[in-house]
This record gives C-alpha cells, structure tokens and sequence, in this order.
C-alpha cells in the first residue's frame, strides 16, 4: 500500500471518529441528567449578566447520594440546538457552573461534570464579557474544590472550553469521545491556513479520547453501550454511566 | 486528573547561564509607522517607537533585563526533555521546527524564568518569548511555568509573568491542553503560599494562555495597543460574519470591560510592579 492510501485512509479515519463523536443522535446531557440522576431541580443563570443555556445545572440524587450535576448541552434538534448554542458556552456558562461549584461545595455535595462541547463560543460578545477569564477562573475553582469532583466526557471535548468543567479528581469519558486541543477546523487553520484541511489536523491531532487517556488526562474509559455508539436511546448509555459514576462518588 | 494529585515539581538547583549580548544588525524599522532606528536606539527605547508609542515585540532576554533590578538577575536553567507525542509534521518535523526556533532565539523554550528583584521586592519573573513557535505552550513550557512557581512558593518569592502568546501548542495536541491545569495548578500553589502573583499581557496573548495563567493574576496589567482574548479576532469573523467593533480586543477595549487593572507603558512596568510588590509584600 502506498503512503499517499495509508495517509488518506487515516485522515479518513481520524475525520470519522470526529463525526461520530458529533453524530446528532448521541446521547446529550440533559437525557444524561434525567436518566442517570433522580429528583434534577435545575438552577438558572450566573447572578452576574445572564443565563447561558449551553451550561445547565443543579443538585440531584446519584442513587442515595446528592450530587451537584453540571452538563454542557448541546441540543437534540434544530430549536434545541439553537436553543443550547450548540453547547458552546459563553462566559455566563463558565460563571454558571463555578457558581454551582462554590454551592456545592459549601453542602459538601460531590460534583458532576458532563462535558459536551465542540469549543467554548466564539464571539464579540463572549470576549467583551471575558471567555478567557470565566474559563482561567472555572480551572482554579476546580483545582481548589474540597468536595469530590468527577468530569464525564460525553462525546466532545474541545480546547480550553471543555477543560474549564474537566479538572477534576476523577475523569471519564465514553470510549468513542473525542478530547483535542482545538476542533480540528481551529487547529487547520493556525497550522495549514485553511480550515478546509480538517481531515488532515484530525489525523495529526489524534482525536480520540484514548489519547487523552495515554497521558493521564482522562483516568478511565466508559466502554461503549451499543454498537453503534450513537444511540438516541440514552438508556443504553445511562446504564454504565450511573454504575461508573455511583463508583466514582 | 493528574494535575491536582501531582506532587510538587522537583526544583533544580539552577547555576544562571550568561546572557548572550544582542548582536546588531543595523537599522530596525517601527511595524506600525514604518520610522527607522538604530537597533541600539530603539532597543534603549525598550522597542517603543518614540514617533507613534507602538510597542513593539520584546524576546524574552531583553524583557527580564528591561524589569528586573540592575544586577539582580540570575536565570533559572530548567532542564526539560523534548516531547513529540503526536509525531508532529506540519510541513516540517516538529522536532526540527522546536530546533530552529532555539537556534533563532537563544532559548531553549517559549518560556525564560529568572530569580530577580523589582524595586527590590524578590521575585520569580517568567517571561514568554513570541518568537519561539508564537509563543505557544506546550509541554516543556508548562513544566517550566510550573517549576517557576514551585520555586517563587518555596523561596517566597511574588510571581511575575510576562505573557505573551498565540495559545497552545498545537503541534502537541492534548497534551498542551493539560498545561493549561499544570499552569493553573502552579498558580493555586502560588496563591496558596500567599504571595503575589503579578501578571504584563503583551501583544498578542490569546487562547490557552489568556484563559489559564494569564488571567488567573491578582492584577492584570497590559501594554498599550496589545490584542488580547480567547479567540482571535479573524477566528471570530469568519465564525460569525460579525463587524469587529473599533479597537476590539486591545488593552484599551479590555480595560474598558474590566479585564485589566491598568494598561502601562512599557517604561512604567518596573515602576508599577514595584509599586504594587512593596504594599502586597511588606519586607
Ligand atoms: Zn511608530
């Protein structure tokens, strides 16, 4: 086989990894949240500007336990979608969830990241309202937190705006996630100029979530539920979620 | 995640390498308004034009030199082993372009760290340099910044970053997002050990690095006219078909929002860093 096949095949390889991880009918937070948790009373906004839908949240029970559940959301169809921005959050998401973090932790309740995001949003708005500040300050609430913290990575972990809900004591993600540094259209256009070479960024960056788990950044790896890893029964996901995150409180 | 659970770096004993003398090539030339200088001129200027107030890009070198106390300086050698996780090639090996950018800045990493005082306060001062691969950080950067606080907090010493950066180290993947924890987890340490942590956002800083350690100072300075954000302005109109508002991500737009403390003029920073190092560190 020549080097050109093997080079394509990869990319080809890579670039599907990073669809499937962004196939619409995965399992979302919310259905997450309401499979996997009981009695989910969800809190709003960040006391500060406004409420950002991208990020919801509130305590629930994990089976006796309350927990403080936390989940990037990126919507099940067009309006939701909409709705949710495509689960990039703005710097109110961020506010949102270190919120609830400083909550939880003054109720002793372990914490619970679900995190679902191509990136952190991209905008005027979300820059004048610091994007960067919200996401430097969600990292060193994290890292400071008394209480348990677990991160669950769903299906996309993208740059600096999954980490700020990913630094945590324990961190899981499903098998067929991905977890990058940027989306692969960021990284092609800072690298090649062209965001059009996304297959080949996805091949270079090594997109899946297995990688993240090689350098310690993820601890454990959620096998995957069905076959084809994507389905819109979050059923078939809730299960070994519950049973790894029960484990992990 | 293993960032939280680390035990703390392990610290060198460093004996200070020699700075290398600025070799002169002539004339240099203001990027804004196109006025020439002498190369010695303009640096004694500390490479702000003196037509136009354009603060021009400062390596590394010369910018602990331009902060810390006349004498007091003594670089920290950092040994860092090289990582190429991913078998970068992006038109060059990553290992080869990580060798070009050493022989063109003198540096071994996007990151120079130093012992030095300002106005007499002792302090760790760790500078970015935006020649090395834009400044980005990666996995031997994040060690060096992590380590640089482990020292400031065992020495107790205030933390003085420069940073200046177009964000992760994409030739590294995952793996320069985790310096993003590293870094902030060095910085907790810092705050920990209650001492000052300072920080001068030069032109550009962006991405991972705004959004980690960058921000995370007590007080936020920035030089004038310098772009500063998460995604970069071009990123940003292409994504959304948006008009960039007048002076959109500058110091003087971030000022207005309330990211920054104070934008400063490049001559004033030692002033200004003294002056905030004597109140929050009492001798
Ligand atoms: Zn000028």
């Amino acid at each position: 086989m020549s080097s050109t096949t093997e080079t394509a095949e990869r990319e080809a390889a890579a670039l599907a990894a990073v669809e499937l991880a962004r196939n619409p009918e995965r399992p979302r937070a919310l259905q997450v949240i309401t499979t996997a948790f009981d009695q989910w009373t969800e809190l709003r906004g960040d006391r500060l500007f406004g409420d950002d839908r991208a990020v919801v949240g509130g305590p629930a029970r994990l089976g006796s336990q309350a927990v403080m559940v936390i989940g990037q959301e990126k919507g099940t169809d067009a309006m939701s979608r909409a709705l949710h921005n495509f689960g990039m959050p703005h710097p109110e998401g961020y506010r949102k969830a270190t919120r609830l973090m400083r909550q939880a932790e003054k109720f002793s309740l372990p914490v619970v990241c679900l995190v679902d995001t191509p990136a952190a949003y991209a905008g005027i708005g979300a820059e004048e309202r610091g994007q960067a500040w919200a996401i430097a300050d969600s990292l060193l609430c994290m890292l400071g937190l008394r209480t348990p913290t677990i991160s669950v990575i769903l299906s996309e972990g993208g740059s600096g705006g999954a980490l700020a809900l990913a630094l945590a004591d324990r961190v899981l993600a499903l098998e067929n996630a991905v977890y990058t540094v940027a989306p692969p259209e960021t990284c092609a256009a800072i690298l090649y100029r062209d965001a059009g070479q996304r297959a080949r960024a996805a091949a270079a960056l090594r997109p899946g979530v297995d990688t993240a788990y090689e350098i310690g950044l993820v601890d454990e790896l959620i096998p995957r539920a069905s076959r084809c890893g994507h389905s819109r029964d979050s059923r078939r996901v809730a299960p070994p979620s519950r049973r790894a995150l029960c484990r992990a409180c | 995640m293993t960032a939280r659970r680390q035990p703390p770096a392990r610290r060198l004993p460093a004996p200070g390498p020699q700075l290398r003398p600025l070799v002169s090539t002539g004339t240099v030339s203001c990027p804004a308004c196109s006025r020439r200088y002498v190369v010695e001129r303009y640096a004694a200027a500390f490479n702000v034009c003196a037509g136009c107030g354009h603060h021009g890009a400062v390596p590394a070198r010369q910018r602990i030199t331009q902060l810390a106390d006349h004498g007091s300086l003594e670089l920290m050698r950092i040994e860092v082993g090289d990582r190429d996780p991913l078998r970068f090639d992006d038109g060059a090996p990553y290992p080869q372009r990580l060798a070009r950018a050493r022989e063109r800045t003198g540096l071994s990493e996007a990151f120079l760290v130093a012992r030095a005082s300002i106005g007499q306060a002792p302090v760790l001062l760790a500078c970015m340099d935006f020649g090395f691969l834009g400044g980005s950080l990666g996995s031997a950067a994040g060690e060096i910044f992590a380590q640089a606080c482990e020292a400031a907090a065992v020495e107790r010493r205030a933390l003085v970053a420069v940073c200046t950066s177009g964000g992760a180290r994409m030739q590294e993947g995952i793996a320069s997002l985790a310096q993003m924890a590293r870094c902030s987890a060095g910085v907790a340490a810092v705050g920990q050990a209650r001492l000052p942590y300072l920080s001068v956002l030069g032109d550009p800083c962006f991405g991972g690095v705004t959004a980690s350690f960058a921000a995370q100072a007590d007080v936020i300075l920035a030089e004038p006219g310098a772009r500063i954000g998460f995604a970069g302005g071009r990123v940003i109109e292409q994504a959304t078909h948006d008009r960039l508002p007048e002076g959109f991500q500058r110091a003087e737009f971030l000022l207005a929002h309330g990211m920054v403390d104070a934008v400063v003029a490049r001559r004033h920073l030692p002033r200004t860093l003294a002056t905030l190092l004597h109140m929050y560190m009492p001798a």
